[in-house]
């Protein structure tokens, strides 16, 4: 089965790669096949490894599109060193279909997670801080935010 | 268009991703463990952020020795390539080079010339074009590549890419707006930046979203002011280096002309190599030469020498002359490399008593069709118009890069091998180059080695051609 790839506007090398088809298949599909990692790994039960799941997954995607600023390469000359990867995606524009997507894959895992584990804490405590930091991150008004001055720049 | 199956997408992507996760691994731990060692470097500022060169340490250095091979000989058909670490070099046949119609090497009539002219004129002309560095061969080339490309003054610089670096800021400033394609070369995004116009990008090759672009931009006026934009100038290139597609330069420049746009060609890969006698997209495509307003291009690939041109009208040439940093600082271009460019137009043209020029663009027109056609015949995606050079074979997936660059290079064939971020990180490939120079065997060869390291490598994407029809064919001719 062939996809057609066409070429796109978006001179930023580090987000372009999220316009091109199949990103949003292989990003359910691997956190499918983490979740039966840790279904095999752990032994534990189906909403513990959905739990676990969706905090390594808080974990990952927090640091990598809302901590890190910049491009892993050097060949833009820095124009994007203020920016997380967040900000950059899409030009910066909001409220397109990859930012919905984005927003919407934290909640729907929230709530596999916390209907697996039955809505008992501690870990309904833990998945509803995770999604709640997850979504307000990406609100449209934090576009550029820094609370306290906290990943802000020298 | 380039078709990609499903499945090697995805896999792509988690690849990458694998990729990405090992190496974030390992730079925490070189952080966890460079925090128990201390270094006598305290209060330095670090020479680069720590992520900034994180693509480079972590990636690139994985498959570093599939690029920057040193070479130990001209680079012609044949060329020596050095195994590392050793005074060995191993004779390949070269896929890599620009060298589309066989300058590279010893010619009979450019190369005596070449050396008469470093015999009198000495390897450098020590000085820049406005003090002491203007010579009779400097004029001639300059009329030489004016008359070849068909306008009315051109102006020679040294290097090829600061031609576009240190040209661009010249024409247009602030209050400016440039629109240049997506797949635009790293020299042309270098200038526009420079210059502190604006930039908007439109989709590759596509003549419909340039006109939305322009209707847009020219209803918006300048960022905040609106006020209506000083100039306009669209940037494209007649062959993507990257692609081997040609641009689709005659609806580009009606586009352009009803909005009033002023068009800016990059040739530099197509100059010489296509069209009937070598003159580039414009006379491939029959685009009028007046239509273009700026036609630029470098002599680094048909030509085998160094150096870009800018061909314009007069006006625009004597003001580039008084104002382009290039031209008045730096050093004017060596006195036997104009001489060698003045001799290849020569043969090109025909001007030298013989038909080699026609033959050689003959031969790379033949030779580039029948490597495409055998390469997608045995079910390569290929990319790249007909009659272009200049041909990507896809990869996509990280691990096949250092395969089939290594592979080839077993087998004594030496390709060029592309990834993130010169490409998008879906889209690695294999660019091969073909010449002039190249003989039908040789080509024969490179296709039994590609055939074979595809087949290891598995980027036979599209079902081969069925063999059928000509056996078929062979009987009847039997019967």
């Amino acid at each position: 089965m062939y996809v057609r790839a066409l070429p796109t506007t978006d001179v930023n090398r580090n987000t372009e790669w999220f316009t091109y088809p199949g990103v949003w298949t292989t990003y359910i599909l691997i956190l499918f096949f983490s979740w039966l990692l840790v279904l095999s790994v752990f032994h534990c039960s189906p909403g513990m490894a959905w739990t676990i799941v969706h905090l390594a997954h808080f974990t990952v995607t927090y640091h990598s599109f809302h901590w890190k600023k910049g491009t892993p390469f050097g060949d833009d000359q820095g124009i994007y060193n203020r920016l997380t990867w967040w900000e950059q995606i899409d030009n910066g524009k909001q409220l397109t279909r990859n930012r919905k997507f984005l927003t919407v894959v934290p909640i729907v895992l929230y709530l596999i997670a916390s209907h697996t584990t039955d809505y008992q804490h501690p870990m309904l405590f833990l998945n509803t801080l995770a999604v709640f930091v997850m979504v307000v991150a990406k609100f449209p008004h934090m576009h550029k935010v820094r609370i306290f001055g906290i990943n802000g720049d020298q | 268009m380039i078709t990609i199956p499903y499945l090697t997408a995805v896999s792509t992507y988690f690849s990458y991703g694998l990729l990405f996760a090992f190496g974030q691994l390992r730079d925490y731990s070189r952080l966890i463990f460079d925090w128990c060692s201390t270094n006598n470097l305290q209060g330095y500022a670090p020479i680069c952020l720590a992520h900034e060169d994180f693509y480079i340490r972590r990636l690139y250095h994985r498959i570093q020795d599939c690029f920057n091979r040193p070479i130990s000989s001209a680079p012609d058909s044949w060329v020596d390539v050095i195994e590392r670490r050793t005074t060995k070099s191993t004779r390949c046949l070269n896929l890599g080079s620009y060298n589309y119609l066989g300058f590279g090497s010893f010619d009979e009539y450019c190369t005596p010339r070449v050396i008469e002219s470093l015999k009198k004129f000495s390897a450098s002309t020590c000085s820049s074009r406005v003090d002491a560095g203007t010579t009779s061969v400097h004029a001639e080339l300059e009329e030489c590549v004016a008359n070849y490309v068909g306008k009315p003054a051109a102006i020679v610089t040294g290097m090829g890419f600061a031609t576009n670096s240190a040209i661009i800021p010249v024409l247009i400033g602030k209050g400016g707006l440039i629109i240049s394609d997506s797949l635009n070369h790293t020299s042309i995004v270098n200038g526009a930046r420079g210059s502190g116009a604006t930039i908007r990008v439109f989709q590759h090759n596509t003549p419909a979203h340039l006109e939305r672009v322009l209707k847009e931009q020219i209803a918006e006026g300048q960022p905040r002011t609106h006020r209506p934009w000083k100039k306009i100038i669209v940037v494209v290139e007649g062959i993507y280096s990257m692609e081997g597609e040609i641009c689709q330069l005659p609806e580009i420049v009606s586009v352009c002309k009803k909005y009033k746009a002023y068009v800016y060609l990059d040739e530099a890969h197509s100059i010489g190599a296509i069209g009937k006698t070598g003159r580039g997209v414009c006379e491939l495509l029959g685009v009028d030469t007046a239509d273009v307003d700026i036609m630029m291009g470098t002599f680094t690939k048909s030509f085998g020498s160094c150096g870009g041109y800018i061909a314009g009208s007069k006006d625009l040439i004597q003001y580039l002359k008084y104002h382009c940093p290039a031209h008045l600082y730096a050093t004017s271009i060596s006195t036997p490399s104009a001489q060698q460019i003045i001799s290849a137009i020569k043969v090109i043209l025909g001007e030298d008593g013989s038909n080699r020029g026609a033959q050689k663009l003959a031969r790379i027109r033949e030779n580039s069709n029948f490597f495409r056609a055998e390469l997608q015949k045995m079910g390569f995606e290929v990319l790249g118009d007909n009659d272009s050079p200049v041909m990507p074979i896809m990869l996509y997936n990280p691990a096949k890069i250092p395969a089939f660059s290594r592979e080839c290079l077993r087998e004594n064939v030496a390709v060029v091998v592309v990834g993130f971020p010169a490409t998008p990180l879906l889209l690695a490939r294999a660019r091969i180059c073909i010449s002039a120079s190249h003989s039908r065997e040789d080509l024969i060869k490179a296709l039994k080695v590609i055939s074979k390291a595809g087949d290891l490598t598995g980027i036979k994407y599209f079902p081969a051609a069925p063999k059928k029809q000509e056996e078929e064919k062979d009987r009847i001719k039997l019967d």
